[in-house]
């Protein structure tokens, strides 16, 4: 029989409670029970970051973990990003850099890259390779992704810089 | 995936309970970069799953106590690939550890899980082998210290004993000067599981301590007491014939479909040498 | 600032706005069809044996029925009788497997239930009782004397080939092969294989079916909608009109997305049960459901002391798997332009697509021409080494020049295709000093384009000014829409954000043949410039009526409607001439490549793709490891109407190319399974696997058949990367490479190899 499990977390800043299936992931609570199929599924292996969140400031593979382990947590998805309606730096920098093709696997690059530069501000390239390396495009338009993140990060510290900061 | 029931126990003594009722039809979830891939490919069919993130004995951290540094069995692998003392006393834990799996995995894959898994690929059990780790195991008759040498069996098993849980991994501070470094290969740069991991670890009195993993049931160590691997100017003939012993104990599968036999057995000696190097190279920066 | 004084300008081709659609791609809003919900439906599972090739005995699905939550448990037994065959090609493959599985992964029942969960559990559940059969894996299995036959031979009446595992031979050639090999100054000739590669989009497969009315809707990722409706049509017995296909754009396609799969099934469940019915592919079942043939090739050149070429002779055979698809048409063009981009006095090719026990092969990125570009090119460089000619040289003293002939039956050179080899020479640096351990390597692509083709569009011109514009291409990452949305702003002066493209419904969207071959630029890009012009015209014929005017003293081009006495805006015609009422200006277009029956491929080529690219390797002696230390890409595109996707396009497929040549691979065991199903063990280019230098360029001489000059591109960078790269890890260490993928261990080997004919030969 199938054990269900009340959780209660916070998505994208918004209190949100669920009954979930015991053996039921992240991934599949956010898409199917949450109704917020941005995340998206692809390996199922922790292989392709299509399905990354970022979960208490870090990001992770919602397919390699159990709904009911993100208990209390605080759960960021690719739909948390944009604030009243306007793109993130980040989301505007990966369509004025050509980061974007097909786009099945953008949303878990973004939440890769947005956890990135919320730890590194100011990556050197090998960095950004590294960081988004968990991250799999097979458009492979890995070159305009960095340069979205280099030039995001770019466009904060010049800001900063201007503030005063 | 397949249904099972949830467990969250809140000490300690709460989880070595249940694993005593449930016994061999449990199975603990840490990170869970592994099991739960073995729970939704149906090699594990565990009918309870038992979560040890909330057990306040099995916290996250590194701390450093008597001259021993104090893992957390929780601690995850960028936090190890991060610590300063990590960083500065086992150096080549930290490379290890920066290589398993992606940002993603290393985000909540743990060092009690990697080794406890037992996959002879694992990366952090080179490392730990010549750093002479100690596997801190807490059961229903107390807790037992296993040297790490003697905690691995074959792939998937560990001499753990059923209801046994992992609270902590322990190294010993060397107490003296020591260049160390890992080594891998992998089919591309990217993460990757590894065809050959190795690493040395070599003291100021010349020894040498190497280990190597994925290219047999377990990780060998071997310890080098000549001096010879340590010598900087000793022959090339004279560390081949080191190596032909230390590595005497590598017997790779030729079922891998990850790399032929004669390919690992070779970069086995590649990888050795150039660990060598390198961990010369730091301890005549130490 | 608009001419207009409006503030707003049309985003004219030739620059590079922001994607159409991007929106969505980086909010998480953009639709998938997996993401897709419709109430009520039912989640299938597939069930398949863990065998290559079996008979299937029976199928005992009590206790699958058991599960609770489980509606159905289909197998061929449900099916009408014969079961319904279908494919693009021949009429071969069956909805689900009949009588017998003939690879691993192909589905003998499904399970249809209210969860996933139950579908998994239920689809565990089901006992299929068979008989393991030996399977013929390899092209050396399917060809040995008495092999076992894949295909029964009933399938195809009155073919000698019936009863070999040969699907088809293809000879394509001209000159005296033979005649030429008698005078040529050396012969060189070699064997290389290529590997069996999955196109490991991100998106998985998806497939949604549900009745409608006394019709049904399919939702599919694939990216010829128009073809699939027919398929559809064809199994069910229903009119066109009542096959409704929504094909919401690919999450990356490559060519495997092209065909029909499981569609045909999951419409009959969907019939069945009266339910939507939804199947999710996992990843491990689309390494599955498709994958690029793979090949053996022999090769030989002749070539002239000169450096001129005297003839290739080329015998490829293509393993295609267990049903075709589109495979020998594949096969058929893949192998076509073997000679490569030369002039060539005396050609001679034999192909042949071979069935064998292994995931039926397809369409992917470059057609089947990877594969021989891999032998031709390489083995040129051998033939170039023998004559103690420069491997650059040797390529431009034989690449055409435009109007030269290729082959004689064919389009011409149509391209300065020499322009993109001096380019890509000169970005790689070629002939200058390298460090030690490095090496250089060039290789040029070609690729025939559409044969045939046939697209409608429709431009709605509405009252405010806004554009419609329909088109039937499949957006999987190209930028299709992008592109068109330029040319309907550039023509009729609309800004971009005020320009709808809609696509992927067959009940709403005009015909298109299909998404592939490089095409929709051009066919689809002239069938929305053709709609364009005819909004035109028809606002010339209102401007006409209005100032009471003859029509041919009116021009209405980029938004400006030209009186003979003064220039106006198309809202200064459109709102009167609409007048209260309202409504709209409906433009149609069509572009059409007929069918040449008489031809070997039966069409011409509308265009060649033609590409060049230069690498440069390190490579570690001790380890094996290939390091790209650049790489260089340039494509004759004609035009670029959009040089950053041109750009993305373009250096997509080279890192995509590095796949194959680098790691990627299928691994079967001696029982004919797939061991390596899946991430972990089939690799493919992560951000960490990059060349370290990448460069792309392009060549625009406004030359192709498409609006504005543009031709097709997108395949072209991948075509000879391969080529490219064993040519640079030569160079770099002079190992003999055959084999892809060039892992570490494969090029550790090939230096031992290396080694050991060195010290032979100092024996000697």
């Amino acid at each position: 029989m199938t054990q269900t499990i009340p959780i209660a977390l916070t998505v994208n800043g918004r209190p949100r409670s669920a009954e979930v299936a015991a053996h039921h992931t992240l991934l599949e609570v956010l898409r199917d029970d949450l109704g917020l199929t941005g995340t998206k599924e692809c390996c199922l292996v922790g292989e392709c970051g299509a399905c990354t969140v970022i979960l208490d400031g870090r990001s992770v593979d919602s397919c390699l973990m159990l709904a009911v382990e993100a208990d209390g947590a605080d759960v960021l998805t690719v739909e948390g990003l944009a604030t009243d309606g306007r793109l993130s730096p980040l989301q505007q920098a990966f369509l004025d850099k050509g980061g974007v093709q097909c786009g099945f696997c953008i949303p878990g690059q973004v939440m890769s890259a947005h956890a990135l530069l919320a730890h590194t501000p100011h990556p050197t390239r090998a960095e950004v390779e590294e960081g988004l390396a968990g991250n799999l495009c097979r458009c492979a338009c890995y070159e305009q992704i960095f340069e979205a993140v280099l030039s995001t990060a770019e466009a904060a510290a010049a800001a900063d810089e201007e503030a005063g900061r | 995936m397949h249904a099972f029931a949830y467990e969250r126990p809140a000490t300690l003594a709460e989880a070595l309970a249940l694993m005593q009722a449930h016994g061999s039809a449990a199975r603990l979830l840490a990170g869970g970069t592994d099991l739960i891939i073995r729970l939704r490919d149906g090699s594990a069919r565990p009918s309870v799953v038992i979560d040890v993130k909330r057990i306040p004995e099995l916290d996250p951290g590194i701390r450093v106590d008597a001259g021993r540094l104090v893992i957390g069995a929780r601690t995850v692998m960028t936090d190890i690939a991060a610590d300063a003392h990590v960083r500065r006393h086992f150096l080549a834990l930290a490379e290890a550890a920066s290589v398993v799996g992606s940002v993603q995995i290393r985000n909540r894959a743990t060092l009690a899980g990697n080794i406890c898994n037992a996959s002879p690929a694992a990366d952090t059990a080179p490392p730990l082998l010549v750093y002479d780790a100690t596997v801190v195991a807490a059961g229903p008759d107390g807790t037992r210290r296993i040297p790490i040498d003697a905690f691995f069996v074959r792939s998937g098993v560990t001499t753990l004993v059923p209801g046994e849980i992992v609270t902590a991994i322990e190294l010993p501070v060397p107490d003296g000067p020591l260049g160390a470094a890992h080594q891998r290969r992998t089919r591309r740069r990217g993460h990757d599981l590894a065809s050959v991991t190795l690493s040395v670890a070599i003291g100021g009195s010349g020894t040498t301590r190497l280990a190597y993993g994925s290219v047999g049931p377990r990780p060998v160590l071997h310890v080098d007491g000549s001096g010879v691997l340590a010598d900087a100017s000793a022959t090339a003939e004279a560390k081949a014939r080191v190596f032909e012993a230390a590595f005497a104990d590598a017997s790779p599968s030729p079922r891998s479909m990850r790399a032929g036999p004669d390919y690992r057995l070779a970069m086995l000696r590649v990888l050795g040498a150039r660990a060598v190097a390198t961990a010369l190279d730091r301890l005549a920066g130490e | 600032m608009s001419a207009d004084g409006t503030g707003i300008s049309p985003t004219r081709v030739g620059t590079s706005p922001n994607r159409v659609g991007g929106i969505g791609r980086v909010t998480g809003a953009q639709q998938y069809v997996a993401d897709v919900r419709l109430p009520d439906a039912l989640e299938v599972k597939l069930v398949t044996l863990g065998v290559a090739h079996a008979r299937i005995l029976s199928i005992d699905a009590s206790a699958a029925l058991a599960v609770p939550g489980v509606q159905a448990v289909f197998t061929a037994a449900d099916l009408p009788r014969p079961v319904p065959r279908f494919g693009p090609q021949f009429v071969d493959r069956p909805v689900i497997a009949t009588g017998e599985t003939k690879y691993h992964g192909e589905p003998v029942a499904a399970v249809a239930a209210e969860t996933k969960d139950a579908a998994e559990e239920a689809a565990r559940l089901v006992r299929v009782a068979y008989e393991e059969i030996a399977p013929v894996v390899t092209i050396d299995d399917a060809l040995a004397p008495g092999a076992e036959l894949v295909q029964d031979p009933s399938i195809r009446p009155n073919d000698p080939l019936a009863g070999t595992n040969v699907l088809r031979e293809h000879r394509f050639g001209w000159g005296d092969v033979d005649a030429e090999a008698a005078t040529a100054d050396v012969i060189v000739e070699g064997d290389y294989t290529f590997p069996m590669v999955t196109h490991f989009a991100i998106e998985p497969h998806a497939y949604i079916a549900a009745p409608d009315g006394d019709g049904i809707a399919v939702w599919s990722t694939i990216q010829h909608p128009n073809w699939l409706q027919r398929i559809l049509s064809g199994v069910l017995g229903m009119p066109l009109s009542k096959v409704r296909v929504y094909a919401p754009d690919p999450g990356g396609g490559f060519g495997g997305k092209q065909h029909a799969k499981y569609e045909p099934l999951i419409a009959f469940m969907a019939l069945r049960t009266g339910r939507p019915c939804r199947l999710v592919l996992s990843l491990e079942e689309t390494f599955q459901a498709v994958r690029r043939t793979t090949t053996k090739v022999h090769v030989r050149h002749g070539l002239r002391t000169d450096g001129t070429i005297a003839f290739v002779d080329v015998r490829a055979d293509y393993n295609i798997g267990a049903y075709a698809d589109i495979a020998d048409r594949v096969v058929a063009k893949g192998s076509y332009p073997a000679a490569g981009p030369y002039r060539v006095p005396a050609v001679r090719i034999l192909s042949r697509s071979v069935l064998t026990h292994t995931v039926p092969a397809t369409a992917f990125r470059g057609f089947g021409n990877p594969q021989v570009n891999w032998a031709v090119e390489s083995n040129l460089d051998e033939a170039a080494r023998a004559l103690g000619i420069d491997r650059l040289e040797v390529r431009l003293r034989n690449v055409a020049r435009t109007g030269d002939t290729l082959n004689p039956v064919d389009t011409r050179c149509d391209g300065e295709w020499d322009q993109s080899v001096r380019k890509a020479a000169e970005m790689i640096g070629w002939g200058r000093p390298l460090p030690a351990g490095h090496g250089r390597g060039i290789a040029l692509g070609i690729k025939s384009g559409p044969t045939t083709g046939l697209s409608y569009s429709t431009v709605r011109l509405l009252s405010d000014g806004s554009v419609i514009v329909l088109a039937g291409t499949s957006d999987m990452g190209q930028g299709a829409r992008t592109v068109f949305a330029q040319i309907a702003s550039t023509e009729l002066g609309v800004p971009l954000d005020r320009i709808a493209v809609v696509m992927g419904d067959t009940s709403i969207v005009p015909y298109d043949q299909q998404t592939s071959a490089s095409r929709s630029t051009v066919l689809m890009g002239n069938a929305v410039l053709s709609a364009c012009r005819d909004v035109q015209a028809r606002l010339r014929a209102m401007a006409a009526k209005l100032h009471g005017i003859d029509e041919a003293a009116i021009e209405v081009a980029g938004g400006v409607v030209r009186l003979p006495d003064r220039e106006i805006g198309v809202m200064d015609v459109l709102k009167p001439g609409l007048g209260r009422m309202g409504g709209e200006v409906i433009g149609n277009g069509m572009a059409r490549k007929d069918a040449e029956p008489d031809h070997p491929l039966s069409g011409s080529a509308a265009f060649f793709e033609f590409n060049c690219t230069a690498i440069e390797t390190a490579v570690d002696e001790e380890t094996g490891d290939v390091t790209i230390v650049k790489h260089v890409t340039v494509s004759d595109v004609g035009k670029a109407l959009n040089p950053l996707q041109v750009r993305m396009q373009d250096e997509g497929a080279a890192i995509q190319g590095l796949g194959h040549t680098l790691m990627e691979h299928y691994i079967y065991d001696d029982a004919g399974r797939i061991r390596n199903l899946g991430a972990i063990d089939y690799r493919i280019p992560t951000s960490m696997d990059l060349p370290l230098h990448m460069e792309s360029a392009v060549v625009e001489n406004e030359d192709g058949p498409g609006p504005y000059g543009a031709k097709g591109m997108s395949e072209g960078a991948l075509l000879c990367v391969a080529s490219a790269v064993g040519a640079a890890v030569r160079d770099a260490t002079g190992a003999e490479l055959h084999d892809l993928p060039l892992t570490p261990e494969v090029v550790w080997r090939a230096l031992r190899e290396r080694d050991r004919r060195r010290a032979e030969e100092v024996a000697r």
